[in-house]
């Protein structure tokens, strides 16, 4: 518990340094980068940081960093990491690549979520419509290197002209996952590539 | 930084943390201290132990030890030989890393990651490891660094504002920064081998840890250091200077047999890891040192197969069809070889062969994680 004070304390503190803005995003269409269009039933907060996760990519959370963690993809381009550039050379970048596979795809995920010494878990990956294409849905148990604390995610993802669309979640096992899942469902359930 | 950050990256006696240059001489007459007494709470030794013992608290209970009795007995078995008398003072706790790592705290903590294991060959080599760090433990190494650094003048001044037990964590987290001094790590290399030696284990062997390392350091084919080797030491050096001062010692046993099969039920989960770091170059330089090792298991064979297909570069995908054949050959493949073949056929549209391989992974692996979207595959109206 220590440690999940250290990093919610770690993580106010990047918020409250300067580097990010929290901008409410209210229920109703919304366009995510240029070409992700969802429908969202309630507000979430749109962690405006493209250091946290790059210019196609949008960090969303309902109840505060670290805690859950929403990542929108918007139309990433080939040979462009799944992540901000970290300016750590030691650290491996994670690069999409046109037509890699949804297992491909699913390794660069739990290359980047472990990449602190988190360890990953592939609990179900399936085939499912995605934004009007033939997207693949998967899910995750993560165990988290900070803190110790167990999570549960998913992620829904496909590949359109060339470029990712993908919607990954991940919050507590315990309660915090239960309570949003149904809300990202739905988020996923509208998404629509214009 | 943190206490556990400060354990983690560390360095009381940090075996890949360590800067060594050539020794020159055996430890003759080198012998062993008695065993430690827990120091007065109120002296700076005292509030070191204490802090770490609350650390391996929260190590021990931690999601990444390692919890099987009969692997965790054996790697302590080996520590007991080589520290002898200090054997009750020293707890193994075994971690799922990736990385290659072990340390040993001045309270006894030997920790070690599984990222190392899977990389060691025999138990002699695992002894060299830990060894080393047993010998920074007899030496009191960390302790020695702690007080260099309170001596420091900039030091002294946070002694007086905090009092000398509050600042042990301060110092402690600061010390993290400061690798053992050369003479330090010669030392432990000495008394290392020097123990190894005694314990019946062949001193040939510690060297080649670092032979080993050497050839996934040499692998890296871009400018970005791996986090493997971010804190590693001139690898070179210490190889040649394990290698001079084993020549000068008796032959021994490397127990390589009894090593890998007290192993073999971690392979699987340790090569995944592995396949998942996404240092692929490495990964393979890894891999074909194993397979060379161990011509004859298939697992090997699988992984270097898997690296190569989700690296996915020029002919790779031809070196992984080999790869993953060599291993259906050698029989008691992993399922995931029939799934990582069919792959790479239903992308290169052989939907007849890819077929034939999914249905064959579905078969074996009917529990799969990814059973769904195979099971489809293999149901494509093109299959």
């Amino acid at each position: 518990m220590r440690k999940m004070a250290h990093v919610f304390v770690l993580a106010c503190a990047f918020l409250l340094s300067g580097c990010v803005s929290v901008i409410k995003v209210a229920p109703g269409e919304r366009t995510v980068g240029e070409h992700l269009q969802i429908s969202l039933k309630g507000a979430w907060n749109h962690i405006d940081a493209p250091a946290m996760c790059g210019p196609h990519c949008q960090v969303w959370t309902m109840e505060g960093l670290p805690i859950d963690q929403l990542l929108i993809y918007s139309g990433l381009e080939n040979d462009q990491p799944i992540h901000a550039d970290s300016g750590q050379s030691s650290l491996k970048a994670f690069r999409f690549r046109s037509g890699m596979q949804p297992d491909q795809i699913v390794a660069l995920f739990e290359g980047l979520l472990t990449r602190n010494g988190s360890t990953f878990k592939l609990t179900k990956l399936e085939q499912i419509p995605f934004a009007g294409t033939k997207g693949f849905h998967f899910e995750f148990k993560l165990i988290r290197k900070t803190d110790n604390v167990e999570l549960l995610g998913t992620g829904t993802a496909t590949e359109s002209k060339g470029t990712l669309f993908a919607i990954v979640y991940q919050a507590p096992r315990l309660m915090f996952y239960p309570k949003h899942q149904a809300n990202v469902a739905d988020i996923i359930n509208s998404a629509k590539i214009k | 930084m943190n206490r556990r950050h400060f354990l983690k990256k560390a360095s009381w006696g940090s075996f890949c943390g360590a800067v060594t240059v050539a020794i020159a001489s055996n430890d003759e007459g080198w012998h062993p201290p008695t065993r430690f007494i827990r120091p007065d709470i109120s002296t700076d030794e005292g509030g070191l132990w204490a802090m770490l013992d609350r650390e391996e608290t929260k190590l021990r209970r931690s999601p990444f030890i390692i919890r099987d009795e009969s692997l965790q007995s054996y790697v302590t078995g080996i520590a007991c030989r080589l520290a002898g008398d200090h054997c009750p003072d020293i707890r193994v706790r075994l971690v799922r890393n990736k990385l290659f790592n072990a340390n040993m705290t001045p309270n006894g903590m030997l920790q070690v990651w599984s990222g190392l294991l899977l990389r060691i060959d025999n138990e002699a080599q695992l002894a060299a490891v830990l060894g080393h760090e047993i010998a920074h433990y007899f030496e009191k190494h960390g302790v020695d660094r702690l007080r260099d650094l309170k001596a420091r003048s900039a030091f002294g001044h946070l002694l007086g504002m905090f009092g000398l037990v509050g600042l042990v964590g301060q110092v402690a987290a600061l010390a993290s920064m400061f690798a053992y001094s050369r003479d330090q790590e010669r030392q432990a290399d000495r008394i290392g081998l020097t123990l190894m030696s005694k314990a019946g284990y062949d001193p040939a062997e510690a060297s080649k840890v670092w032979e080993n390392l050497l050839v996934e350091a040499n692998a890296k084919t871009d400018a970005n250091t791996s986090p493997m080797f971010a804190m590693h030491p001139p690898m070179n050096e210490r190889k040649e200077a394990l290698t001079h001062l084993a020549a000068q010692l008796p032959k021994g046993e490397i127990y390589e047999q009894r090593w890998q099969e007290k192993t073999a039920n971690y392979r699987c989960e340790w090569l995944d890891d592995e396949i998942k770091r996404g240092q692929f170059e490495e990964s393979i330089a890894l891999l074909s040192r194993l397979i060379v090792r161990s011509p004859s298991q298939s697992d090997f064979f699988y992984a270097r197969a898997e690296t190569y297909r989700m690296r996915a570069k020029d002919e790779d995908f031809d070196t992984a069809i080999n790869d993953y054949m060599a291993a259906i050959r050698l029989g008691d493949e992993p399922p995931e070889t029939h799934r990582g073949l069919g792959m790479i056929y239903r992308q290169r549209n052989q939907f007849q062969e890819a077929k034939v391989c999914f249905e064959k992974y579905l078969k074996l692996a009917p529990q799969a994680a990814d059973y769904s979207i195979i099971k489809s595959y293999s149901e494509e109206p093109s299959a």
